[in-house]
C-alpha cells in the first residue's frame, strides 16, 4: 500500500518535471551596445512584440558600452556564460571570432536570404574563411552635413554645398571669417570617430586599401600622405576641442551653430530642430567632397548580429527571431524608431517599407535619407576592401592607429609623410603580434 | 625591520587562526590572480580564454625593448609626482582650515568629501564638459574675466592635458588626504601647544615645532600610500583622454589596458603588469629603508 503510494507520487513528480521541460521557454539572451534610452526602449518594444507572438521563446536584451564590449564578451566566453546573440561590427567580429565561440550563420542567412533581399555591401565584411559570421542588421554611412542658414548668412548658396576638397576648405575659411564661428569640424581625438573621418577622406582620395591583393600593408603611400596633409588643413579650422571629441561634442557644436559643416553619420536628424532652434529645412546633407582625380565614397559599414550559441533549440528560436526582425514593416519601425537616419536598412524589402518611410523624422528628411542610402553604395571599410578580410584588422582599429596618425600630424605637427610612415610601422607591429 | 616571530607560542597560533579567514580571502582575491598574471607573462596568450604556449622570457624582452613602456613609465612618474604634490598641498591646507574653530566648519567638513564620493564616470563627464574648448564654462569664465583671449583646449592639447588630468585627479582625492590629516591634527595634544606658548613660541613656530612633528607619522604613511594609489589610477585617465592626445597622458595602466584589450596581446599586458608590480614593490622597500620605519609601525599608523 505504502509502496504504491510512493510510486504514484514519484510518477506525478516525473510528469510535472517533463511538463515543465516541455513548456519551458527557450531563452535567447541578446547583447547590444545601443545605449541611448530611446534606442533601448525601441529594442524592448520590438522584443516584447516578438515574445508576445512567440510564447515558447523569450528574447532578453542586455545593454553594454562599446568600450567594455570586448572585455565583457571575451570574459563571458571564457566562463561559458556568453550571450546567444550579440551585435557587432566587422572588425570586432574578427576579434571575437578568435575565441572560437562565434558560430557560422550560413544556415540562418540562407533561410533569411530566401525571404529578404540583403544588400551585398552590408553582407560582404562578414563573409570570409568560407562562412558568414554575422547577419547584417543595419548600415551607417558618412555624409557632409551643413547649416543652410549659416551658408545663407555668409553669402554662400545653400543649394550648392562644397563638391571638391578645395571648395570645402574655401567654404570653411569664408564662414570662419564672416561669422566668427568654426567653418568645419573634423576630429583629431584617439577615437573611432577620428578613424572613420580620416578614412572617409582616404576613400575619396582613392587611398582606401590598407592591404594589396597579396595582403601586404600599403598604408604608406602618396595618396594617404596627401589625405593627411589635407585633413590637417581642415583641423586647423575646427573647434579647439576637436582633439578630444567623441560622438556627442561635434553634434552639439553643429546643432548649436558653433560650426557650420561636419562629416558624420545620420544621427543629426532627430535632435536638429530641438537643439538648433531653427527649422529642419536648414539642415543640409550632401555627399562627401571629392578631390581632383578622386572618387565618390564614404566609410560605410553594417552592424551585424553574431550567434554565440551552438544549442540547436536556441538556433531555431534565433532563426524565428531574426525572421521577425527582418520583416520589412517590423524592421522599418525598429530602425527608424531606434535612431532615424543613423540606422539604414540592409534589405531592399525594408527600403520599400511603409513603416520606415512614414516615421516622422525620416519623412521630414526623406531626401537626406535617400541620399545616404545612395551614398552607401559607394561605401567602404578599412581592412575589408578588395573582397579580402584581414583577420588582424581588429588590432589596427582597436588601437585607433589611423587616429593616432591624425594626432601626429595635427597635434604634434609631424610631417604627414613621416607620420604615415610611423603609422605603417605601428600597423606592422600590431599585425606581427 | 621585521619583528621576530615565534610560531610556537600559543598567542601566535591564536593570532594566525584569527587572521586565517582574511589570509584565505587575500590568497583567493590577490594571490591567485597575481600568480595567474605571472604565469600569463610566460605564455603567448592573445585573447581572453586562450590557453597559449610557454615562450620563456620572450614577452619580457619584447616589452623592455619597446619604447612605449619607457614612455609610459615617464608619463606615470610625472603623473605620480604631480598628483602627490598637489594633493598633499591641497589636503594640508584644507585640513588646517577645517581644524580652525570657526563657524560653519562642520558644514565644510561634511561637504569637502563630495569630490571623493562622486562616481568616477560622473566626474569625468562633468569635467569633460566644463573644460570643453567650445562650450566649457571654465573657458567662458576665464575669457569674461580677461584672463585668456581665446579658449584653451585643456584635454586635447599635448601640453595641457597632463596638468589638467593631475588637477582633476587631485581635486578628487585631496579630501581623502584632508580627512587623514585632520584626524591627525585633532589628536595633537593641546598641552604641547600650551607648553610652546609658555616658551614664547609664535604661531609659526608652534606650527613647525608642534604641529608638523605630530603629523609626520601620517605624512610618512601617506608618502607610501599616495604614490601606490596614484600610480594605479586608470579610470580618470581613460575616461577623460584615453592616454591621448598623442600619448601625452599615456600612463602605465593605460598601456596595460590597451595592450590587453585593444591590441589583443594579453600576455604582453600581463608582462607589463608584472614589471610594474616589481617596480612598485621596489619603491616600497626603498621607501621603508629610507624612512627607517618597520612594517608594523606603518600598520600602526
Amino acid at each position: 500500500m505504502r509502496k504504491g503510494f510512493y510510486v504514484i507520487v514519484l510518477s506525478m513528480v516525473l510528469m510535472l518535471v517533463f511538463a515543465a521541460f516541455a513548456l519551458a521557454k527557450t531563452e535567447v539572451v541578446l547583447w547590444h551596445m545601443e545605449q541611448p534610452p530611446h534606442r533601448v526602449e525601441q529594442f524592448q518594444r520590438t522584443i516584447d512584440a516578438f515574445n508576445k507572438a512567440n510564447p515558447d521563446i523569450s528574447v532578453r536584451q542586455v545593454v553594454l558600452d562599446w568600450m567594455e564590449a570586448y572585455t565583457k564578451v571575451m570574459a563571458a566566453i571564457a566562463a561559458r556564460q556568453q550571450p546567444d546573440l550579440m551585435f557587432t561590427i566587422p572588425d570586432f567580429t574578427t576579434a571575437v571570432k578568435s575565441s572560437g565561440a562565434v558560430q557560422p550563420v550560413d544556415d540562418i542567412f540562407s533561410y533569411l536570404g530566401e525571404r529578404y533581399d540583403f544588400i551585398d555591401a552590408a553582407v560582404e565584411p562578414y563573409n570570409y574563411d568560407g562562412h558568414l559570421w554575422a547577419v547584417p542588421a543595419y548600415g551607417m554611412v558618412h555624409m557632409l552635413w551643413y547649416r543652410k542658414d549659416i551658408f545663407k548668412e555668409t553669402g554662400l548658396d545653400p543649394a550648392t554645398p562644397p563638391k571638391s576638397w578645395e571648395d570645402l576648405l574655401n567654404y570653411a575659411k569664408k564662414i570662419a571669417e564672416a561669422k566668427n564661428i568654426y567653418g568645419i569640424g573634423v576630429p583629431a581625438s584617439k577615437h573611432m570617430y577620428t578613424d572613420q573621418a580620416i578614412y572617409t577622406f582616404m576613400i575619396t582620395n582613392k587611398a582606401e586599401d590598407l592591404f594589396d591583393e597579396e595582403g601586404n600593408l600599403i598604408f604608406n603611400n602618396p595618396r594617404t600622405v596627401e589625405t593627411y596633409a589635407f585633413y590637417k588643413k581642415l583641423y586647423e579650422l575646427s573647434p579647439p576641442d576637436a582633439s578630444s571629441w567623441t560622438w556627442a561634442e561635434p553634434q552639439l557644436a553643429f546643432n548649436t551653430g558653433k560650426m557650420a559643416v561636419a562629416i558624420e553619420k545620420g544621427q543629426f536628424l532627430l535632435p536638429f530642430e530641438k537643439e538648433s532652434g531653427v527649422s529642419g529645412e536648414n539642415l543640409g546633407c550632401a555627399i562627401v567632397p571629392i578631390p581632383e582625380d578622386g572618387q565618390r565614397g564614404s566609410i560605410y559599414y553594417s552592424n551585424g548580429i553574431m550567434v554565440l550559441t551552438s544549442d540547436n533549440k536556441k538556433h531555431e528560436a534565433i532563426k524565428k527571431f531574426l525572421d521577425y526582425l527582418f520583416n520589412p514593416e517590423v524592421n522599418g519601425e525598429w530602425l527608424a524608431g531606434m535612431e532615424p537616419g543613423l540606422f539604414l536598412p540592409v534589405t531592399t524589402n525594408t527600403l520599400q517599407s511603409e513603416s520606415f518611410w512614414s516615421h516622422p523624422v525620416i519623412s521630414q528628411y526623406r531626401s537626406h535619407v535617400e541620399l545616404m542610402i545612395e551614398q552607401s553604395k559607394y561605401g567602404k571599410l578599412f581592412g575589408f576592401t578588395k573582397g579580402r578580410v584581414n583577420p588582424n584588422i581588429g588590432r589596427i582599429s582597436g588601437q585607433n592607429i589611423l587616429a593616432q596618425v591624425v594626432q601626429k600630424v595635427c597635434l604634434e605637427g609631424v610631417d604627414p609623410a613621416k607620420a604615415v610612415e610611423w603609422g605603417q610601422e605601428e600597423m606592422l607591429k600590431a599585425l606581427r603580434k | 625591520m621585521f619583528k621576530k616571530w615565534n610560531p610556537k607560542s600559543s598567542n601566535a597560533i591564536f593570532g594566525l587562526l584569527l587572521i586565517a579567514p582574511l589570509l584565505v580571502w587575500l590568497l583567493v582575491t590577490i594571490g591567485y590572480p597575481l600568480f595567474l598574471c605571472v604565469k600569463l607573462s610566460f605564455l603567448n596568450v592573445e585573447f581572453i580564454g586562450e590557453k597559449g604556449v610557454f615562450v620563456g622570457l620572450k614577452n619580457y624582452i619584447n616589452v623592455v625593448l619597446d619604447a612605449s613602456l619607457w614612455h609610459a613609465f615617464r608619463k606615470s612618474l610625472f603623473w605620480v609626482i604631480g598628483n602627490v604634490a598637489l594633493q598633499t598641498i591641497l589636503g594640508f591646507f584644507a585640513a588646517l582650515i577645517l581644524n580652525l574653530k570657526i563657524r560653519s566648519v562642520s558644514f565644510m567638513r561634511t561637504w569637502i568629501v563630495l569630490p571623493w564620493i562622486l562616481p568616477t564616470v560622473v566626474l569625468a563627464i562633468m569635467w569633460r564638459w566644463m573644460l570643453s574648448g567650445t562650450f566649457g564654462v571654465i573657458n567662458y569664465l576665464l575669457e569674461k574675466l580677461g584672463v585668456i583671449s581665446q579658449p584653451i583646449n585643456y584635454l586635447g592639447s599635448i601640453n595641457e592635458a597632463m596638468p589638467a588630468l593631475i588637477f582633476i585627479n587631485s581635486w578628487r582625492w585631496f579630501p581623502f588626504i584632508t580627512v587623514l590629516l585632520l584626524a591627525a591634527l585633532q589628536s595633537v595634544p593641546q598641552q604641547e601647544y600650551e607648553a610652546a606658548a609658555v616658551d614664547g613660541a609664535n604661531s609659526l613656530q608652534s606650527f613647525f615645532y608642534v604641529t608638523l612633528p605630530n603629523l609626520k607619522p601620517v605624512m610618512t604613511v601617506l608618502g607610501i600610500l599616495g604614490p601606490l594609489l596614484t600610480f594605479n589610477v586608470f579610470d580618470v585617465v581613460w575616461l577623460l583622454t584615453q592616454g591621448g592626445p598623442s600619448r601625452a597622458t599615456y600612463t602605465v595602466p593605460v598601456l596595460i589596458y590597451e595592450r590587453g584589450f585593444k591590441a589583443f596581446a594579453l600576455s604582453e599586458a600581463a608582462t607589463i603588469s608584472v614589471i610594474a608590480f616589481v617596480f612598485l614593490a621596489m619603491f616600497v622597500v626603498v621607501y621603508l629603508l629610507l624612512t627607517k620605519m618597520s612594517v608594523s609601525e606603518y600598520a600602526r599608523e
